[in-house]
This record gives structure tokens, C-alpha cells and sequence, in this order.
């Protein structure tokens, strides 16, 4: 079924008659004329009569069908898919441009990109609305639809459309275009003209559209009956990949986990690789930066349509480490933007450890230091902690400045100056002090020497049962409630709770109540006494262990469980524990940001240098809420005292990774789609709005141009010979 | 001095038009440079007006004390017969003259200047009889007037040509047999015509004129449209000669007609000339004085 734009050109189909009338003219009554040399006009007439006359019907079919071709073109008609409704508006639209502004219409075909080639489209389409048609413009990207939130009513303010467009970028944002048209129906429904019309320029993928919603509706006018049905919009969808294939490789996840096989800080970086077209990629660089320096490279394969892991391993320097695995592009085509992703992983410090041994032994194991020794062994810890074994009065004479983490096991009360050296350190450096006791240990003298030091004044010593003596095993303490929460407990899963709790302890300190302590509890035994207390005393920590290191009170070093609480105890105290990495935000989303203790959030700087904007629950709250995330990639906090100037604090920064769907442009099902909007008849999939917009159908008005011309070669021919 | 066909043709009755022409060949002839002198001297003449004076014998002046100029065997002797084809097709012409007209301008002329050398003059106008005619004569000969040289025969040349009108089929070839007959001796034939002919018999009626040791020269007259067909409406073209026509596109047969008529002109000059028949192809907008001056030229230097 034919349809035309400008049918009023169809009248110069009358101009067909023009070469009849010359044929006619052509053919009159001849002239007579007696003529000498009748005999060789006979013998040539003879021979070209037949000719003759098939020439010139010819020539009148040629200049017939160039004249048609012309007027026809001029119309310009298309063939209309059947069965469409003819309810269809024609005449002036209001028209709502819905531009795909996610992440993947950042995909580079040549020099430009599918956003680029859409804006362009969305300018003509601009440029081709009657003085009639009011229009609106909206970009689609992120989970709220629009990026501005919502679509304006269509208005007839045409500069504001086209500046809104001109200025128009795309985002790193997924998009939902689905809901985009549902909205932009919406909007529609607020403009007078009874046309409607949704324009959408966007590349297909399948991810960015919902086959089972419903398909958009414009709501019935404000003044119609209750209950009367919404319009159905005519639907334009512009491709702006004009119907290519998109292949595409992404990095789509990262994981990044220490490993012992590169010894102290080695870590093993696993990205993901996706392989999003129908060839299989071989041979794919993927390299591992951290900072400006590329520390390791390795060559992955991935099937078509599949995915493939590629482990590249670095030993990292300590602290917050960023970096990036990335692949490395030769196509002139594709998405750059997907092809790598940072990473944020908070590398442990190394501890340095000094044990101060309060009953050292010539024999190895009844050595108070030796399942604590044992524990810091650089074998078991990868060369983290370095620790040092001292005997008590070497200790006090020794310069503590560098070390992280002092051990105190049975040692009796220390010299005024020790403790007093030792407060200092804890309270100005952060240094961590464990405590635990001993047949050595006086509470009373022990109250006195360290004071402060200690969580919580020591009591009286409790003998729950004697060490070798029957049935002490069932009489000896057990661990009761323990945070497993805390750090030094975090490594229990719940299956490896059992080695901590059948640990037996048979002697050990009580502690004097101190309501007004703000000393923490980490861990009970059964009869409700601390066996763990933790105090935060200026910069550092106090750990106090309230029975022995050694077997002598208890059995517990030499249960497996001993071996991590007093690794990560050590760790915790020096503050250089294995903290997990933050997880990673997503591009589109806020992430909260918790100031350190006494510091407050002062602003987060993007990827591109520039703050995000910060939200805050309350005005005065330290912690806030950064985003949303436009652009994936590392995000570094800066933290700083309330009235004070801000620093970068690395601890606290995070990475933002794109949605990994926008990798995929697979394109969505073409006769799927036309159905879930509503049907061919008002719905179509175009490679350009020129072809579609004002007629629905297929475009003839180029072969008709290209038959017009063919006529007029050939008349031309034929008139010449 | 050239003589305009068209300036020509207003010139009023045949016998001015002739000797404006014969005058016109006579003061081209005095210029040219070509003086033949092949035959043989024959007899002294008293000298007249009009002859030429480096003929003048100045030894019988010297004896004689008058003017005697030499004649030669090929001028007393010669007897010249001017066959004019008036078949139908040469009474074509829309310029301004007919072919037959010019024809007969040529003819007249050629008449003139045969008797005022001496020559005797025949006439026959090839062509079926006038339907009034009284005399007796062959098929295909209309008119005929015998051979002789005197002022009032050439009148009587002029006047026959005159009166003529093209009509009818061409019946050239029957002519060409009577004046075969006629000439009798050894005799210039001088043939007027189209050569139109449906038959194509006039071009072995020439040769065999020529096979009888006959001198034959063909002016063979066309008009210039006949030439170049500068039609372009659609036309019925209607035979002259009988009642053949056909209806066509001039444009779209130009091309063919112009090839047909070239490959006649050719093939009949060739064909004549390797019979050692003299041809001249003339159009009727051509000068006829150029026309015979650059014929005589061409005669004396061969």
C-alpha cells in the first residue's frame, strides 16, 4: 500500500500527457510533397519503417516514465507495511526525541560515535519538523529514565530543543529505554496536538529495553471520560548503528586476593573478559598497571560470546594501592570505555614486633615466648611481622621508636621508666601493646606500674582448676561469648569456631569492675570473666589477655585457633591488618563515605579531578554520602578535622565500575520489539528518522529519481542515434 | 561575371537567358589559360566578330590584306546533339528554377555557342508526346529538331526547349536509342537529366551511345533538396512520375536517404566513367555559365 508526503505533486503526473502530446504532433496528416527523388526516400523508408515506429513508441514510454518517475519521486512515496491503522496521525505531531545517552552509545565506528551519529540524526530530525509540531528532547540514561529526571512537555520553543541537543553528551550510565518511552508518552500527553510521536535514536542493545513491559500509552486528555483508553504513539526507533554488528571485548570484573606463592605482598589479579561478538578473540592483551607502570602482561582467549579469566600476579607495596587491568586495543571500532577497570586493594603495612619474654627458658618449649614466637614466625605470617625476643630488662633498656607492636608475656610489673616509655609510645605513635600473664605477674604491682595501660585493673587471680590434675579438663574455663565480629575474630567461620572454643583455660586474672571504663570486651570465658579487653588509649591500642601465652595457665596456644587471633591481634594492634577491599560502586549509584574517628568527610574527587557532589544526613555529620557516580573509575576521598584544611585520605577511596551490561550490544530482537510497542503499525525500526519520519513505510523515492534518470539516458541515447 | 541562378530565372524569355549565359562562358573562356590546339587545321574563314583573333592567319593578311582566321577539322566537323531528359522528375525545383528549366538555361546556351562556332545543333526532349502532337515520332522522343548551324535554327532550338514541360515516366533510354540513330556519324551527344530512372536502363543506353564511338557528355542536373533533403516535417512524398508515394519522418530517414543518394551518384559516375562517358554532376543553384566554362576548360585540356 502506497503513502505520499507531499501528494500535491502528484499533479504533475498530468504533465505524462506532454510527450503524448508531442507523439500525437509527431503522427498529424502529412504534408504532401511531389518529389523527384521519390525512389531512395522509398528504399530508405522501407528499410527503417519498422524501426522507425518501435523507436518512437519507445521514446514515448521513456519520456512518459521520466516525467512519472519525476512527479512520483517529488511525492515522495512509501510502501506502506500492510495492515496498518489508518487512525495513524497525520498531519502536524508533537514530537518527543528521546536520545540513548548511555554507555554504550559511546561505541566508536570510524571517527565517530553511535551517541554522535544520534545527535545528528536527532538535529535533522529537529530540522525537519513542520512550524506545526512542538517537540521536546530528553536524555535516556541511568535507572531514573531521563537524565534530567523527567521529559518537558513538547513545546514550540525550538532553540531551547536544539541547544539542549547540541550541548547533549553521553553518560557512563546504563539506560532503560523502555521506560524512557514510557515516560516520553507521558509527556506527550500534556501537549494539545492530537499527533503523537515518540523519536528515539539509540543502538538496539538488547539490555537497554524490556521485551515484557507494556507498551508506552499516551494518557487520554484531561477532559475525556474515566475509563477511556490511552493512545498508542507512533514510535520511530532510529538506529544509530544502522543495523551493524557491534563486537565488543570488556573487562567486567575484578578480583584481587593476596597469594602465598609470590611470597609477602604477592597478590593475584583476576579479571574477567568478555568477548561480545560472534568471532572467538585470541591472543587479547591484558596488562596490570599500578599507577603509571604496566607490572605485568599476559595474552587471554575468549570465545565467542563468552567470557574468560586471566590471572596476572604483582607483589604490591604496602598501603591503599590503585590500580587497573586493561586491555589493549587494535580495532579502529569498538567501546574503549569498557575496556579496562581500577581496583582498590588496601595492601597490609609489615609489623614490627618486639617480645618481651618475662620467663625465658634454655629448653625451647617451656619458653614463655615460644608458641608466640612460633606464631610471628615469618613462614606463618609471609614475612608481614619481624618480631624480636627480649628479655625483660633488655627491654627496658632498648629504644622502642620503630617498633609497632610490644608484647608483654609474664613479665613482672616494669620499672617506672619502661612503662612510662611505653605509654607514650601507645598514646602519641599508635603503638600497640599486648599484655598477657603469668606466674610472674602481681596484680597489685601491676596496677601500680602500668596504670592507664591496663584496660582494666587487674583483680585477683582465679584458679578454675589445676593444670594436669583430674577432671581438669572439666572444670577449666572455657571461651563464652566472643565477638566474632571483631577483627581478631573474623577469620572464624562458623565451622572454625570449635577450635577457639574448646580451648581450657585453668588459671587466670579476674578484673576489678570499672563501670566508667570505656575498655571493650572481646571476648568471655563461660563464667562470665574477660578474657580479651581491648582499650583505645590516645593513638594506640591496649589488647590484655587475661591468662598466660604459655601452657602454663592454659591450653589454648596450642589449639589452632591461637595461631590466627594472635597474628591478626598483632596486626590489629599495629593497625596494619589485612582490611578487606572496599567493594566497588557502580556508575549511577551514591556511595557513603565514613570519616575516620574525629574527622569529617570534606569532599570525594572524581576520576576527573573534580569533586562530587556530597550529601549529608544531618548538616554537622562527619560521614557522607557521595554521588551519584558519573564516571567510572577511582574515587578518592579527602577527610580533614571540622575546621581544619582537608587531606587525601587513600584508606578510604573506592573505585566505580560501569554496569558490565553496556558491553553487550547485542541487538535487540527488531520484530520482538515492534510487537512489545505496539505493533508494526505503530512502531518501526529505521537506519535513519529521514526515512521514517512523516511517512511509515519503505522510502521509493530514490529508485524512482534512479528510473527517472534511466529514462532519460535512454531517451537520449535514442534521440541521438 | 557569374550568373546567379535566381538572377537568372528573372531574366524573362529563354533566348536572353541562354546568351546571358553564353556570354558568360565566352568572357570566361578569353581569360583562361587552357588554349587548345589539338586538331587539324581545315580552312581559312573570313573573320567575324566573336572569333578569336590569335586564330587570325596573319600571312593570308599579309597576301589578302583581310582578316581570315584558320578553321580546324574538330570545329567544321562537329555535329552536336543535345538530349533533354522532361520526364516527371525534372520538373522538380521549389528554388528558382525547375530542373528542367535549368536544363534548358544550359542547353540554350550550349546551342548558342555550338552554332557560333560552326557547329550544327540537334535537339530531342526525351519524354512521352505531347498528347496535342502532330508529328510522328519514336517512343520516348517528344520533340526532335535535326542537326544544322544557322542563327535561326538555334531560335528554333531555344523555342522547342522553351515550350517543353517535365511530365510522365522517364523514357531517357528509348531517346537515347533514336539519337544513336540520328547522330548517324561520329557526333557530340550532350545528355540533360536527372537520370531518375525506375527502370535503371539509362545508364546502359549511355554506355552503348558511348560503345557507337559517340562523344557523350551527361550533365546530370539535382536540386540542391533533392541533395540534401532539408525536410523535417512528416511528409507524403509523391512520385512525379507516376503514382508511387509513401508517407515518412525526413529526420528519421535523412541519414539513410543521403547514404542512398551518394552511393547513386557515385556508382552512376563511376560506372559512366569507366565507359569513358564525361559526367558532370550539377545542382541547379550552381551558376550555369561556372558550370559550362569549367566544362569547356575541362574538354580543351584533355
Amino acid at each position: 500500500m502506497f503513502q505520499f508526503a507531499h501528494p500535491g505533486y502528484l499533479w504533475g503526473l498530468l504533465a505524462v500527457a506532454l510527450p503524448i502530446l508531442v507523439h500525437l504532433f509527431n503522427q498529424r496528416r502529412p504534408r504532401p510533397l511531389a518529389f523527384g527523388a521519390i525512389e531512395f526516400v522509398l528504399r530508405s523508408q522501407r528499410q527503417k519503417a519498422r524501426r522507425l515506429r518501435l523507436r518512437q513508441i519507445l521514446l514515448l514510454a521513456l519520456r512518459c516514465l521520466l516525467i512519472a518517475a519525476v512527479a512520483l519521486a517529488l511525492s515522495r512515496p512509501s510502501l506502506k507495511p500492510k495492515g496498518v491503522l489508518t487512525a495513524q496521525a497525520s498531519g502536524p505531531q508533537a514530537t518527543a526525541l528521546v536520545l540513548d545517552a548511555s554507555l554504550s552509545m559511546r561505541y566508536r565506528i570510524g571517527s565517530k560515535t553511535l551517541f554522535e551519529r544520534a545527535r545528528e540524526e536527532a538535529l535533522a530530525a529537529l530540522d525537519r519538523l513542520g512550524p506545526d509540531e512542538p517537540a521536546s528532547v530528553g536524555l535516556c540514561a541511568g535507572a531514573a529514565g531521563f537524565v534530567s529526571g523527567g521529559l518537558p512537555a513538547p513545546s514550540f520553543d525550538r532553540l531551547a530543543v536544539r541547544r539542549l541537543l547540541q550541548s547533549a553528551q553521553p553518560t557512563y550510565l546504563g539506560s532503560d529505554l523502555t521506560s524512557c518511552m514510557t515516560a516520553a508518552a507521558k509527556a506527550l500527553g500534556e501537549s494539545p496536538v492530537p499527533g503523537k510521536r515518540i523519536i528515539a535514536f539509540t543502538d538496539l542493545a538488547a539490555h537497554g529495553i524490556r521485551l515484557d513491559a507494556p507498551p508506552p500509552l499516551v494518557p487520554p486528555p484531561a477532559g475525556a471520560p474515566p475509563g477511556t483508553p490511552g493512545l498508542k504513539p507512533n514510535i520511530v526507533l532510529v538506529d544509530a548503528a544502522q543495523g551493524s554488528q557491534l563486537p565488543n571485548s570488556a573487562v567486567i570484573a575484578t578480583a584481587v586476593r593476596p597469594t602465598a606463592s609470590l611470597g609477602a605482598r604477592g597478590y593475584e589479579v583476576v579479571a574477567t573478559i568478555a568477548n561480545q561478538s560472534a568471532h572467538s578473540a585470541s591472543g587479547l592483551q591484558v596488562s596490570l598497571k599500578i599507577g603509571p607502570n604496566v607490572l605485568a602482561k599476559g595474552f587471554v582467549d575468549v570465545p565467542a560470546h563468552g567470557t574468560a579469566k586471566k590471572t596476572l600476579g604483582a607483589v604490591l607495596p604496602a598501603g591503599v594501592v590503585t590500580g587497573r587491568v586493561e586491555l589493549a586495543r587494535e580495532e579502529a571500532q569498538g567501546l574503549d570505555e569498557d575496556d579496562g577497570q581500577d581496583f582498590v586493594v588496601h595492601v597490609p603495612r609489615d609489623v614490627k614486633a618486639l617480645i618481651v619474654d618475662g620467663s625465658p627458658s634454655s629448653l625451647r618449649t617451656r619458653d614463655e615466648a615460644f608458641f608466640v614466637e612460633a606464631a610471628l614466625a615469618p613462614a606463618r605470617t609471609g614475612g608481614r611481622i619481624v618480631s624480636q625476643t627480649l628479655d625483660a630488662d633488655a627491654a627496658a633498656n632498648l629504644t622502642i621508636d620503630s617498633v609497632d607492636v610490644v608484647l608483654l608475656l609474664n613479665v613482672p610489673a616494669p620499672p617506672k621508666g619502661f612503662a612510662e616509655k611505653l605509654r607514650n609510645a601507645v598514646v602519641h605513635r599508635g603503638m600497640g601493646l599486648f599484655i598477657a600473664l603469668g606466674d610472674h605477674v602481681d596484680p597489685d604491682s601491676y596496677n601500680d606500674a602500668l596504670g592507664d595501660l591496663l584496660p582494666r585493673p587487674l583483680h585477683l587471680l582465679k584458679t578454675a582448676a589445676e593444670p594436669g590434675a583430674q577432671d581438669s579438663e572439666d572444670h577449666a574455663a572455657r571461651f563464652g561469648v566472643v565477638e566474632w565480629t571483631h577483627p581478631l575474630f573474623r577469620v572464624f567461620g562458623p565451622a572454625e569456631r570449635e577450635g577457639l572454643e574448646s580451648a581450657r583455660t585453668f588459671r587466670y586474672a579476674l578484673l576489678k569492675p570499672d563501670p566508667a571504663s570505656p575498655a571493650h570486651t572481646l571476648a568471655f570465658y563461660d563464667d562470665g570473666a574477660p578474657a580479651l579487653i581491648e582499650n583505645r588509649l590516645g593513638a594506640g591500642r591496649v589488647l590484655l589477655y587475661t591468662s598466660s601465652a604459655s601452657r602454663t595457665w592454659t591450653d589454648w596456644p596450642i589449639r589452632v585457633s591461637f595461631l590466627p587471633v594472635l597474628q591478626q591481634a598483632v596486626s590489629y594492634l599495629a593497625s596494619a591488618l589485612e582490611e578487606r577491599s572496599p567493594a566497588p560502586a557502580a556508575v549511577g549509584a551514591e556511595r557513603a563515605v565514613q570519616a575516620p574517628q574525629g574527622l569529617l568527610v570534606a569532599q570525594v574527587i572524581g576520576p576527573d579531578g573534580k569533586p562530587v557532589a556530597l550529601r549529608r544526613e544531618k548538616q554537622d555529620e562527619a560521614d557522607a554520602t557521595a554521588g551519584p557516580l558519573q564516571l567510572p573509575g577511582l574515587y578518592r576521598p579527602q577527610v580533614g578535622p571540622p575546621k581544619g584544611t582537608p587531606h587525601e585520605d587513600l584508606s578510604l577511596a573506592f573505585v566505580a565500575l560501569a554496569d558490565p551490561k553496556e558491553g553487550d550490544l547485542r541487538r535487540v530482537d527488531e520484530a520482538e520489539l515492534k510487537a512489545q510497542l505496539g505493533g508494526a503499525g505503530s512502531a518501526q525500526v529505521a537506519a535513519s528518522s529521514e526515512a521514517a519520519q512523516g511517512s511509515h513505510g519503505t522510502p521509493l523515492w530514490s529508485g524512482l529519481l534512479l528510473l527517472g534518470a534511466l529514462a532519460l539516458l535512454g531517451e537520449g541515447a535514442l534521440t541521438r542515434r | 561575371m557569374t550568373l546567379d541562378p535566381a538572377l537568372l530565372a528573372r531574366l524573362g524569355p529563354l533566348q536572353v537567358r541562354a546568351r546571358k549565359v553564353m556570354e558568360g562562358v565566352l568572357t570566361g573562356l578569353h581569360k583562361s589559360p587552357h588554349h587548345g590546339q589539338s586538331v587539324e587545321f581545315s580552312e581559312h574563314k573570313e573573320y567575324a566578330p566573336g572569333d578569336e583573333i590569335r586564330h587570325i592567319d596573319w600571312r593570308a593578311f599579309a597576301k589578302l590584306d583581310k582578316y581570315y582566321v584558320k578553321r580546324f577539322e574538330m570545329e567544321t566537323n562537329l555535329r552536336a546533339l543535345l538530349v533533354v531528359d522532361a520526364s516527371g522528375s525534372m520538373a522538380y525545383g521549389r528554388g528558382a528554377m525547375t530542373k528542367l528549366q535549368y536544363a534548358a538555361v544550359c542547353a540554350g546556351a550550349l546551342a548558342y555557342l555550338l552554332s557560333r562556332q560552326g557547329d550544327q545543333v540537334g535537339l530531342c526532349i526525351s519524354g512521352d508526346p505531347a498528347p496535342d502532337s502532330t508529328e510522328r515520332l519514336p517512343q520516348g522522343v517528344r520533340e526532335f529538331v535535326p542537326f544544322a548551324s544557322s542563327p535561326a535554327h538555334v531560335q528554333e532550338v531555344l523555342r522547342r526547349l522553351e515550350g517543353a514541360s517535365g511530365r510522365g515516366p522517364t523514357l531517357l533510354p528509348a531517346a537515347l536509342d533514336f539519337a544513336a540513330e540520328k547522330a548517324g556519324r561520329r557526333a557530340l551527344v550532350i545528355v540533360l537529366s536527372d537520370l531518375f530512372d525506375a527502370t535503371e536502363r539509362s545508364i546502359p543506353a549511355l554506355k552503348m551511345l558511348r560503345s557507337r564511338r559517340h562523344d557523350v557528355l551527361l550533365l546530370q542536373i539535382h536540386d540542391r533538396e533533392e541533395l540534401d533533403f532539408p525536410f523535417d516535417d512528416p511528409t507524403r512524398f509523391l512520385s512525379m512520375e507516376d503514382d508511387r508515394q509513401i508517407e515518412a519522418q525526413p529526420r528519421q530517414i535523412r541519414e539513410s536517404y543521403l547514404l542512398e543518394m551518394r552511393n547513386f551518384l557515385e556508382g552512376s559516375r563511376r560506372e559512366l566513367a569507366r565507359a569513358d562517358v564525361e559526367v558532370q554532376q550539377i545542382a541547379t543553384d550552381a551558376a550555369p555559365d561556372r558550370v559550362l566554362l569549367e566544362l569547356l576548360a575541362r574538354r580543351e585540356a584533355a
